[in-house]
């Protein structure tokens, strides 16, 4: 892969200095965000340029980034850290990038007719319902690597992030939040936004919570997202063994054979997908839990070993300012094409269908047992008989693991940090609802 | 080569040719900032540096705002960052301004190299020892405003943020100095939190408590700033209908001032080149003028501009508090700790959110002390505030006497991660609700 031949006058003068290990990474981009708050709109342009040098040998190491282009002649920093070690290249699969990266970024209008879209059905579906924050960014960018290990890759980015807070009318309802991300701007559909909107704000107005009550629950997306997201720790990092071992009942198994977890950094159509990861690593799928067996936990090249399996690229820079941070990319839970959402609505004869949440989870006695805030209806023989609201869904990890019955085709990504979490609706038993008392 | 040497006349003239409206503003924030970093033992690479510096062109225009933000401090960036807020080019421009070369300069900081084995030693001068990870920065910024109806000299910051992952959870602060008392300091909080991380929460009820001033202010920060800043009020309503309105107890008196915060944060005019003001935000629990930038401003006949700030050039302004003030009352530490007995001692908070809908917003603290003849006694574990605003700030039945510089930390709202300061005395709050 060429790279700018300044990436490599930085490497050729640090190791020209006697730093061993020396890695260059260059990053140009450019966003265009717009946010309306009541009636005033502010319309932002930004273009971005900067660099990050990491460099070092066994015994010593520094970081040095900086606005602008890659520069040798720079005062580096003294290198008072630890030794360093900087991953090699390898061989890179073929990969085509998606067409869509070329898209131009959404017009100031465009952006200004999504959120008045949005408005606009968000208040014919629910009367007094209205908007009282948005905010779409839509960016794209190119960076490049080099390294003295012979890693030299450039990778690019296209990515559009929008965040709505939405009010009811009247009383203090909401706010209700929603933050999307999408390769690009246009896929947002105000339609179907503004009746998230409205459901949610329906029920935060109508909803209340029973006191305790089990059954079974069918798992929205963005429930069953939290949860992944809030389980990271079982699934990622080198530490992720031991902890997934604790969890292993005595013929292997840490969840149910519905339950299958991956993570892809190249899954195809994927919002962040990309040949290699910010280390210039290949990426690839890793399938870290089969029909309910661990297989191995997301590693990147420094945690890989006979213990972790096997690694694969996973490091994500937030920006050239970051140091790369092993991470999902797409961290998902296996579909099931056959099973549609409406038939395990159909099929739930006394349960709740939680649609989202109200806050962040919460993790107890050693990250044994789960909380987490929710919001959906009850249903009765698949009819919904009433709203819930300031309730908490709760129940040890293993249950919520182990309890899934069923899953649907419905998977959807929901931005996390860093990388994307994506579910689809669950059939899980074995959980609970209790009223919040913190209101 | 600082920001002073910009060349001011030349700025201005290109700017004003594409405020071509009457009532238009447009002007251009100039940035640079050097953060270096100690990251914690064993972590590489080692001695972290980050240079930036960058424009950001803005136009204002009735409830519209445009800005432009571009990396580099050079002709081109600045004439970019023109073209693309313009709304229409003049036919006949002016010469672009020459802008001088910015050149990084090779970063130290051996404070921060000194800073873990000084602060190892401070609190082994308190017979403990425990393990932690470590990560000190300091952060240098200076910032210039140009714009068409105004222009600020260049203002500096510089100050220190110090994170400590522990094994039974997390500390951070800011700082305004890195000197031995505040090393002092700094152990002296870790090792109260050690000494209190097993104890037990306390029973959730009604209770009068006593917050310390760290504590104080980040009660502050979040019922009185956050929910007086104008985009906040804007949610609920009018901004200046808030004026007039009886927020808290009359011994309240809160200011935003940010000429009086610590000398290394101390600033003259606010991010947007406005001569910041000694804003009273509470006089008496009564509102008196909420945090406003200009946008907010123009188009009030009341809010005043000079609490505008900007995480960064790529983000537009907010009104923001930046050093919180409580005006002392006459309470001693004793009379506080008297009326409080049996309650609690509450030094510090972790973090805080407001919501700025219901108006309702939470407080954790990472530990505490019942209150046992008149002095913090046995330590009590993790517990939260809360509750409603207002029924918080007519909680407070007393203020101390003493105020001293405490309670700063980050602000994140909107997600614009700016540093607050603050400086309050103790103050004594009955009959609120403390959950665990």
């Amino acid at each position: 892969m060429k790279v700018d031949p300044k990436l490599h006058e930085v490497v050729d003068r640090l190791t020209g200095d006697g730093f061993r290990e020396v890695e260059v990474y260059h990053k140009r981009g450019r966003s265009r965000s717009l946010r309306l708050m009541m009636r005033h709109v502010v319309t932002s342009f930004r273009e971005e340029e900067g660099w990050a040098v990491r460099a070092g040998d066994d015994r010593r190491s520094f970081f040095h980034a900086s606005t602008g282009a890659p520069n040798p002649d720079t005062p580096w920093p003294e290198a008072d850290g630890e030794g360093l070690r900087l991953p090699s290249a390898k061989l890179v699969p073929e990969w085509t990038a998606p067409a869509d990266l070329d898209a131009p970024l959404v017009g100031e209008g465009e952006a200004l007719g999504l959120f008045e879209g949005i408005h606009r059905e968000l208040a014919s579906e629910l009367p007094g319902g209205r908007l009282l924050v948005a905010q779409l960014d839509d960016g794209s960018s190119e960076a490049q690597l080099y390294s003295s290990r012979e890693v030299s890759t450039s990778m690019r980015q296209r990515v559009a992030v929008l965040y709505l807070e939405a009010a009811g009318a009247g009383a203090a309802v909401g706010p209700i939040r929603l933050r999307l991300a999408a390769r690009e701007a246009r896929h947002f559909q105000p339609l179907a936004l503004a009746r998230r909107l409205a459901d949610r704000l329906l029920i935060a107005q109508k909803g209340s919570a029973p006191r305790r009550d089990r059954g079974e629950f069918l798992l929205a997306p963005p429930v069953t997202v939290a949860l992944l997201d809030a389980l990271r720790p079982l699934w990622i990092g080198a530490g992720a063994v031991a902890r997934i071992t604790e969890i292993t009942d005595r013929r292997g198994r840490v969840a149910s054979p519905a339950f299958t977890l991956v993570d892809d950094g190249r899954l195809n159509g994927g919002v962040l997908e990309a040949p290699v990861d910010g280390e210039g690593q290949p990426t690839r799928e890793v399938v870290l839990v089969e029909e309910g067996i661990f297989r191995q936990p997301l590693v990147t090249w420094r945690q890989g070993g006979t213990q972790t399996g096997r690694p694969s690229g996973c490091a994500s820079r937030a920006s050239w300012r970051d140091q790369p941070l092993g991470g999902p990319t797409h961290l998902y839970l296996r579909r099931n094409p056959e099973v549609g959402v409406a038939a395990l609505v159909d099929d739930l004869k006394r349960g709740y269908y939680l649609l989202d949440t109200e806050g962040a989870p919460r993790l107890e006695d050693d990250a044994r047992r789960f909380a987490l805030p929710v919001c959906g209806f009850s249903i009765d023989s698949g009819q919904p008989t009433g709203s819930v609201t300031g309730a908490w869904l709760v129940g040890t990890v293993t249950s919520f693991l182990n309890g899934v019955q069923s899953v649907a085709r419905d998977l959807t990504f929901l931005p996390s940090a860093p990388g994307l979490v994506g579910a689809p609706t669950l059939l899980v038993r074995g959980l609970e609802l209790r009223r919040r008392t913190d209101n | 080569m600082s920001l002073s040497d910009l060349d001011y006349a030349s700025i201005a003239r290109t700017l004003s040719q594409i405020a071509d409206h009457r009532s238009d503003v447009a002007d251009a924030f100039f940035e640079r900032s050097e953060v270096i970093e100690l990251p914690a033992e064993g972590e590489a690479p080692g001695f972290r540096v980050w240079h930036e510096s960058g424009v950001a062109v803005r136009l204002l225009r009735g409830e519209k705002a445009w800005l432009a933000a571009r990396d580099g401090i050079t002709q081109e960036s600045f004439t970019q960052a023109v073209r693309r807020v313009a709304r229409a080019m003049p036919r006949a421009p002016y010469p672009e301004p020459s802008f001088p070369r910015f050149a990084d300069q090779k970063a130290e900081a051996g404070e921060l190299l000194d800073f873990p084995s000084e602060l190892a030693r401070a609190i082994r001068a308190h017979h403990v020892s425990f393990s932690m990870r470590l990560t000190a920065r300091r952060h240098r910024r200076q910032v210039r405003l140009i714009g068409t109806q105004l222009a600020s000299g260049v203002e500096r910051e510089s100050f220190y943020s110090v994170v400590a992952e522990l094994p039974w959870g997390r500390y951070g602060a800011l700082l305004a100095e890195l000197d031995r008392s505040t090393v002092d300091a700094v152990a002296r909080q870790l090792v109260h939190s050690f000494r209190a991380q097993k104890a037990s929460s306390p029973d959730p009820g009604a209770t009068a408590c006593v917050l310390g001033p760290a504590a104080a202010a980040a009660l502050l920060h979040e019922a009185v700033a956050h929910a007086l800043e104008a985009d906040t009020l804007a949610l609920g309503g009018h901004p200046e209908a808030a004026i007039g309105v009886t927020l808290g107890h009359g011994a309240l008196d809160v200011f935003d001032d940010p000429s009086t915060a610590p000398e290394g944060v101390r600033r003259g005019a606010d991010d947007e080149g406005y001569p910041v003001v000694r804003r009273c935000l509470l006089r008496g629990g009564v509102v008196e003028q909420p945090l406003a930038d200009s946008a907010w401003a123009r188009r009030s006949e009341v809010l005043r501009a000079g609490a505008g700030r900007r995480a960064d050039r790529h983000q537009p302004p907010g009104p923001r508090s930046t050093h919180l003030e409580l005006m002392p009352g006459e309470a001693s530490r004793e009379d506080l700790m008297a009326e409080a007995e049996g309650g609690l001692y509450l030094p510090e908070a972790e973090r805080g959110y407001l919501d700025p809908l219901s108006g309702n917003f939470v407080l954790h603290f990472p530990y505490g002390y019942r209150i046992k003849d008149r002095a913090p006694g046995p330590a009590v574990g993790r517990s939260y505030l809360k509750a409603h605003v207002t029924d918080v700030l007519q909680a407070v039945r007393a203020v101390g006497r003493e105020a001293t510089s405490a309670g700063a930390g980050w602000c994140a709202k909107g997600g614009m991660k700016l540093p607050v300061w603050a400086t309050t005395p103790e103050i004594l709050l009955e009959g609120v609700r403390i959950r665990s």
